[in-house]
């Protein structure tokens, strides 16, 4: 046998870490919703916030996950997964709450950086995983891109024929990563990672 | 595709975990592909036939 078996949680630690990542989570909707005029929200600033904050969470679970439960996924794989997350929640709210912090430009200029930083994490990721997390990974992708184009084709579509329009690229992002989030759920559902 | 990965294992009385680590995979891998949900690679594939001593087909059998 192996000496790579993950030790069996008990109750009380499970009951501790949900207690703590609901006060984690309740601390910073506190801090990030106090300094926002809530009822003055876009739909497209609601929906990036809640990706972000479901973003975050993910990433908070992956890198408890990574500490106490490593051989459940590949070497490595599991802080750069919680990292990659957690940088894409930031990426997210920092548009929409970053300039309470520091000018736009400034705020521009972290989202840059933070960018590059993520593409080196997806892709130390990618090197990292073993096949079926790639295969997952690349099914997310396919149909995360067939799923967006369609709708941005029917979207466009819709704004030529003069039925709709004025929806920002902000928001057109927004409704991206929730469709990817819904492709990476669907994708890593069917190889029963969940 | 059907497997007797899980059968194999068994006998050998290792976890998933086990061989997982033997194959340098994540025990989640093992796990879809002893449940039907991922058909491994040609590479892998031999890797687990030599892992167990048995031939590809004698572990791998079409649906």
């Amino acid at each position: 046998m192996s000496s790579v078996e993950d030790p069996k949680m008990s109750w009380p630690v499970r009951i501790g870490g949900l207690f703590f990542l609901g006060l984690a989570g309740a601390g910073v909707g506190y801090l990030v919703g106090g300094r926002m005029e809530v009822e003055d929200l876009r739909w497209d600033d609601a929906l990036a916030l809640v990706i972000a904050a479901m973003l975050l969470m993910t990433g908070v679970i992956l890198a408890a996950m990574a500490a106490m439960r490593s051989s459940k996924l590949p070497p490595a794989c599991g802080p750069l997964q919680a990292l990659v997350m957690l940088i894409a929640g930031g990426l997210m709210v920092a548009p929409i709450w970053g300039p309470n912090l520091a000018s736009p430009d400034v705020v521009f200029i972290g989202l840059v950086l933070l960018s590059l930083v993520q593409s080196v994490a997806n892709l130390m990721l990618w090197c990292h995983a073993d096949e079926m997390l790639r295969r997952v990974m690349v099914e997310t992708s396919a149909l995360a891109f067939w799923a967006s184009q369609m709708a941005l084709f029917l979207y466009a579509a819709a704004e030529r024929l003069g039925l709709t329009g004025g929806v920002s690229a902000w928001g057109m992002m927004a409704v991206l990563m929730t469709i990817y989030l819904l492709a990476s759920a669907v994708a890593s559902m069917r190889r029963g990672l969940h | 595709m059907n497997n007797r990965l899980k059968v194999l294992r068994a006998e050998r009385d290792w976890s998933q975990a086990h061989l997982a680590e033997l194959l340098g995979v994540s025990r989640q891998t093992v796990n879809a592909l002893e449940t039907g949900r991922y058909d491994p690679s040609l590479p892998l594939a031999f890797k687990i036939a030599r892992i167990f001593d048995q031939p590809i087909e004698s572990i791998f059998s079409e649906d």
